[in-house]
């Protein structure tokens, strides 16, 4: 079957109603306002009464050219744009760009507290991410409560992310060689507090969908890939290890410590969308064992390099040093030089295998930031997954496949 | 730059491989060098093919991404680049440890400047049917054989391809035509 075309069907004006040697097909355009396409899919639906024989995702409508403006910005401040890509899970951007930054300006002496606190939070980023997928998805399938279980226990997340880095949804919190700032006092009692609360919650919201017989007829066998089409369908994250192959960056190719954490990667091998679903919660309970195991490192010392030509001087010696004044002054008027090259950096998102490849031409501004983004490949294969299923299978695919639109378009 | 590269324990096993994508490879091969985050071989289009028939064979299964680069005013000035990993098929996969340090590798094609044109590698990866139209969209290079090679995130009507180089940040005068859009964007200049 060949693939929609898009121009034909407009100029056809008997909606998409086309004759068959046996069956007639219908196209049927689902979305972008389709309440299930999470804002901006467009996916043109060839129908045989309710069965998708085709499925075409049209993408593009969050297209803001992210990849662009960072090449505007200079090395530093592009982290303000990268972090807007994947909008749900901010901080797994922005650690990507800065871990490839720091590549290729040779920073490996990032200090300890910082590593762990980039741990920690981009752990807390996936709990968050996980938490609207987990809300919204059930909500496609037509579960109420459990969006208000979901979005209270997020709520407390970005009231932890407010509280030290001053901004609920975008943070811009990592820097290249560290933080921008350091955790405020009383972060400790706050993260203790989550630590101690977040199971049993967790616990109520698995009580309610896990095995839920609504949730579990819509879910099994349902958009099922074997591990070689999900392998040729470039998917990583959740949907490739639901097939039984735990690749996970964090394991696979550690950064940030990950190899000194204790903890799963969690795998299925059915391949369905019950697959995907159940290993997205066990994910959320071994974040939240990263968490605790950070917390419960948290060293001291500073959270920056001690390098003055890559980060600003502190506030205080500005003041009376000459020295740092130019620093200053130079790091925040032609910001700094990375030397030429090129790196692939990946780090695990909340949906997958993000990956950024950065070149250098030498100047202050990235000559380049090549995005991959998983949410763009996951969207893709719905070309494979939806045909066969009914439109409301459709629904319940996307979900499980958790594509953020502003990772796919950036 | 670090002063010492860490060691990758899949560096070794890749030795006889980069042999033999080199020889694969043969006139249309650029460079092959170890690069700090994984080895990499640059060549021109016309040894893509070929190259990725011998990595397909040594188990290169997963196609990471598709990504362009314009490097203008350089020559050549575009770049494609291709990061692959070999993912092993078979038992004991959910077990994470049977998957470290994988073996990775990066292609980058420099195809001519005034028309450039890759092979496509739709036909062997399905995934590669939207990056390449991506890098078609933004970039305006052509991928030969790609089976539906239209713009991907920019409306079809666009004109020009945004990212390149000499492609303006701002500035497009846009002015609304009742029933359709005209003249968004002054042709780019090659």
């Amino acid at each position: 079957m060949s693939s929609l075309d898009l121009a034909a069907f407009r100029d056809n004006p008997d909606i998409g109603l086309e004759r068959g040697d046996e069956r007639d097909t219908l196209v049927l355009s689902m979305g972008p306002q389709h309440p299930s396409t999470h804002g901006v899919l467009r996916v043109m639906l060839r129908l045989d009464g309710e069965t998708v024989v085709t499925a075409e995702p049209e993408i593009g409508f969050l297209h803001t050219g992210i990849e662009k403006q960072a090449e505007n910005l200079f090395w530093q401040q592009a982290i303000t744009v990268v972090d807007r890509a994947d909008y749900l899970a901010p901080l797994s951007n922005s650690l990507c760009y800065v871990l490839a930054a720091e590549q290729l300006l040779g920073i490996d002496n990032i200090p300890p507290r910082a590593r762990v606190l980039r741990v920690m939070f981009t752990e807390l980023t996936r709990l968050a991410s996980h938490l609207v997928w987990l809300g919204t998805h059930c909500l496609d399938l037509g579960a109420q409560s459990i969006f208000f279980y979901a979005f209270e226990m997020r709520e407390r997340i970005l009231s932890i992310m407010e509280f030290v880095t001053g901004a609920r949804m975008h943070q811009s919190w990592f820097r290249i060689g560290g933080l921008a700032i350091d955790v405020p006092v009383g972060f400790l009692d706050t993260i203790d507090d989550f630590v101690a609360r977040f199971p049993e919650r967790l616990a109520d919201m698995r009580a309610i969908v896990e095995k839920n017989v609504i949730i579990v007829d819509r879910l099994v066998g349902i958009g099922k890939l074997t591990q070689h089409e999900a392998i040729d369908w470039g998917l990583t994250g959740p949907p490739l290890r639901a097939t039984g192959i735990a690749y996970d960056i964090r394991r696979a190719r550690p950064y940030c410590d990950y190899e000194t954490y204790d903890f799963e990667v969690p795998t299925q091998t059915a391949g369905d969308c019950y697959a995907r679903f159940v290993v997205r919660l066990n994910e959320m309970h071994e974040s939240w064992r990263i968490i605790k195991q950070a917390r419960e490192r948290f060293p001291g010392g500073p959270v920056v390099i001690d390098d003055r030509k890559i980060v600003p001087p502190p506030k205080t010696e500005i003041q009376h040093s000459m020295e740092a004044l130019i620093h200053h002054f130079k790091l925040v008027s032609s910001g700094f030089n990375v030397p030429e090259g090129h790196v692939y950096q990946a780090v695990e998102s909340p949906r997958g295998e993000m990956g950024m490849y950065v070149t250098s031409a030498g100047g202050n501004k990235p000559w380049r930031v090549r995005w991959r983004p998983p949410s763009f490949y996951h969207t893709q294969a719905l070309k494979r997954l939806a045909p066969g299923n009914l439109i409301a299978d459709v629904v319940a695919i996307i979900g499980s496949l958790d594509p953020v639109f502003g990772d796919v378009d950036r | 730059m670090p002063e010492s590269i860490k060691p990758h324990p899949e560096r070794a096993a890749l030795a006889p491989l980069i042999e033999a994508l080199t020889q694969a490879a043969g006139e249309h091969l650029l460079e092959a060098v170890a690069a700090e985050d994984m080895d990499e071989i640059a060549l021109r289009p016309g040894g893509l093919l070929a190259v990725i028939d011998r990595l397909r064979a040594h188990g290169f299964n997963h196609l990471l991404d598709i990504g362009g680069t314009d490097h203008h005013p350089l020559t050549p000035r575009y770049e494609i680049s291709y990061h692959l990993i070999a993912i092993p098929l078979g038992d004991n996969l959910r077990n994470p440890g049977r998957l470290m340090n994988l073996p990775r590798i990066r292609l980058r094609v420099f195809p001519q400047d005034l028309d450039p044109v890759v092979p496509s590698l739709a036909g062997i990866w399905p995934s590669a049917n939207w990056p390449e139209r991506e890098i078609f969209d933004l970039f305006g290079v052509r991928f030969e054989g790609h089976p539906d090679l239209r713009r991907l995130l920019n409306p079809d009507d666009f004109v020009g391809y945004p990212l390149r180089k000499d492609f303006p940040l701002r500035g497009l005068e846009r002015r609304f035509v009742p029933g359709g859009r005209v003249g968004a964007v002054p042709p780019v200049k090659e």
